[in-house]
């Protein structure tokens, strides 16, 4: 294999316009000429949304260079001098910032841990429901808090636990205790009621992507178990929760992939500057440092960080869980 | 069917445990529309619970005539509108030529598409982007950046996919364009998913908060979720409320207003839901099936 091959004759001598008439010869001919006049319209349709593509999600990732740059206002994304990884450095080389990463982990961490089960439980539950008016009644309340907005549930959040003898619950607490308990200024109360609020407007819509999952189950499956004398649970073990494993496992993987993505609304509505030791996060932090605070180098470097970790998590999720042939893609 | 002795109490418990969690989900918001009609006094001693105390509307009088919330009410009406259709437009537009096999290139702009999903620029990088093309403090800025959301184009690809390939077949052969089989043959078809995903973008577009609190500085143009979060979050309103007109804040808790902003932020989702929630469901459903 010493022997260098020589160069290919033709693409030596063919000139330029022959290139092209091949080229199109080459499409001619792969593609056929009926289906090359589909394409027309077609590709005019799919040109706005390619533009689209193109200036809003990817170009953007371009000015991700901010990150590796001391950013200046007048000399704009481009002419702003280098600055290596200073950014990074001052992200890992601070214990705030590092208390703000972990809070994302944490608070996103323990929404799913907690959040996840959830809507898998209800829709089973809802599943045994025979009376049908009384499974879309409740349906209907369950999905409800999913259409309101974080400012509500925020609202709401602050109206119920409110400190003061407004707030329904202290009521209640001053009533068995003797006096009223910060719910919103204690960290691990804050703590609980976040994860709570989220599954509060979350739970019920999420199930009925397993109540999508469990009406395509066979019924006969049942029937069959429960002549070999298979009680509920058992049929429910062994029948109900493999048939919904596929989606669990999807579910899973969107779920973890979403991790870093803590959701501004939801910490932006709820925190206060009582509890910021434990509901700071990275969305916050970057809208406060990064618009607010117009740092934008420190902000996009949070951010890329952000991107990079999320996107690292939902390929080894989607790897692990192709092992077991559930893979998304 | 029979059921046992054990299979009874099971349904039993089954009915109540629902029947709670229904509960825990709607009865929040009525403590709260409770509190908007009750009085100072029945607020304040913490009488409320599901029902009115001392009837008064005087939360919803401060808001109407102090604050700017039907104008509030009326941006939050033009960005849903307008937002939708634009998005609707732009992800039929999409989904039509990646559901067709001979598309050329729809692999690679599928993995394209879906990538964008999986890694995203992030905050900043997309300001920046909105501030060069001179969209800040412009609705642009809420519209243009989620045209066409990933997820709901997958369902529309995959509804469209779904479609019997003989209808189209039919249809060329008697010489529609593409255009015209999109438009006359493949759109009347989809009624009930196009109709999902419209609700999910208006939705989005109702509820937007953080991109309005980021790109919109004009209190004239600012939304009414960023209206009722300021109202919520600080108290300023009340002081200003007592220096302009004590005897209307007299009248007042910062409570009692709150939980008015809240109810009027939510009503217009409360009366379309019950109207709407088959087209959620159907679309939620689709989603799921392709997952």
């Amino acid at each position: 294999m010493s022997k260098a091959l020589p160069p290919p004759a033709s693409a030596i001598t063919n000139p330029s316009q022959e290139q092209a008439r091949t080229r199109s010869n080459w499409l001619v001919r792969k593609y056929g000429k009926r289906v090359l006049k589909q394409n027309v319209p077609l590709y005019l349709m799919f040109l706005p949304i390619m533009i689209f593509f193109l200036v809003f999600k990817y170009y953007p990732m371009t000015g991700l260079v901010i990150a590796f740059k001391k950013y200046s206002f007048l000399k704009g994304i481009w002419g702003s001098p280098s600055a290596g990884l200073h950014s990074f450095q001052m992200i890992f080389n601070n214990d705030q910032m590092i208390k703000i990463i972990w809070n994302t982990f944490k608070l996103s961490g323990l929404s799913i841990l907690i959040g996840f089960p959830l809507p898998i439980i209800l829709a089973l539950l809802l599943n045994e429901v025979r009376k049908m008016i009384f499974k879309r009644f409740i349906q209907t309340f369950v999905y409800l808090p999913h259409f309101l907005n974080w400012v509500i549930v925020g609202g709401i959040v602050v109206t119920v636990f409110s400190q003061n003898e407004t707030g329904v619950i202290n009521h209640v607490v001053k009533w068995l205790t003797g006096s009223t308990f910060p719910f919103l200024y204690n960290e691990t109360s804050w703590t609980s009621i976040f994860i709570a609020s989220g599954v509060w407007k979350e739970a019920g819509w999420s199930a009925i992507i397993y109540l999508a999952a469990l009406t395509t189950i066979d019924q006969s499956l049942y029937e069959a178990a429960s002549i070999d004398g298979a009680n509920k649970w058992q049929q429910t073990i062994r029948i109900t929760i493999p048939a919904i494993m596929p989606t669990v496992i999807i579910m899973l993987i969107l779920k973890i992939g979403h991790l870093m993505e803590l959701g501004f609304d939801q910490v932006f509505v709820l925190q206060n500057d009582a509890v910021s030791n434990v509901a700071e996060v990275i969305s916050t932090f970057m809208y406060k440092i990064g618009i607010q605070q117009a740092n934008f180098s420190l902000a996009t470097a949070m951010g890329l960080f952000e991107s990079i970790v999320g996107l690292v998590l939902v390929l080894t999720a989607n790897s692990i869980a192709r092992r077991f042939g559930q893979g998304l893609w | 069917m029979n059921s046992t002795k054990g299979e009874k109490i099971f349904y039993g418990i089954n009915y109540f445990v629902l029947l709670l969690i229904g509960l825990t989900c709607v009865l929040p918001l009525v403590h709260v529309l409770a509190m908007s009609f009750s009085d100072k006094h029945a607020i304040a001693s913490g009488a409320v619970s599901l029902w009115p105390v001392n009837f008064d509307s005087s939360g919803y009088s401060a808001l109407f005539d102090e604050t700017p919330i039907f104008k509030a009410f009326r941006n939050s009406l033009i960005i849903t509108v307008v937002g939708t259709a634009l998005n609707v437009l732009f992800t039929v537009l999409a989904a039509y030529p990646l559901s067709k096999r001979y598309f050329i290139g729809r692999r690679f702009y599928s993995l394209a598409v879906v990538f964008t999903m999986l890694f995203t620029a992030g905050l900043i990088p997309n300001y920046l982007l909105l501030k060069s093309l001179g969209l800040l403090n412009s609705y642009g800025a809420l519209w243009l950046p989620g045209l066409v959301s990933v997820w709901n184009l997958m369902i529309l690809r995959s509804f469209f996919e779904g479609l019997p390939e003989e209808l189209e077949e039919a249809a060329r052969i008697d010489g529609s364009s593409e255009w015209r089989l999109l438009s006359q043959i493949i759109l009347p078809l989809s009624g009930p998913v196009i109709a999902a995903i419209s609700l999910f973008y208006g939705v989005t577009h109702w509820n937007a908060f953080m991109n309005v609190l980021i790109y919109i500085n004009d209190t004239n143009r600012q939304n009414l979720t960023v209206l009722v979060q300021q109202l919520i979050q600080n108290q300023s309103f009340m002081q200003e409320m007592a220096n302009t007109q004590p005897e209307m804040a007299a009248k007042l808790t910062p409570e009692g207003v709150k939980a008015a902003g809240v109810i009027v932020m939510t009503l217009p989702m409360l009366v379309l839901y019950p109207f709407l929630q088959k087209y959620f469901v159907k679309g939620a459903m689709i989603g799921a099936v392709k997952g």
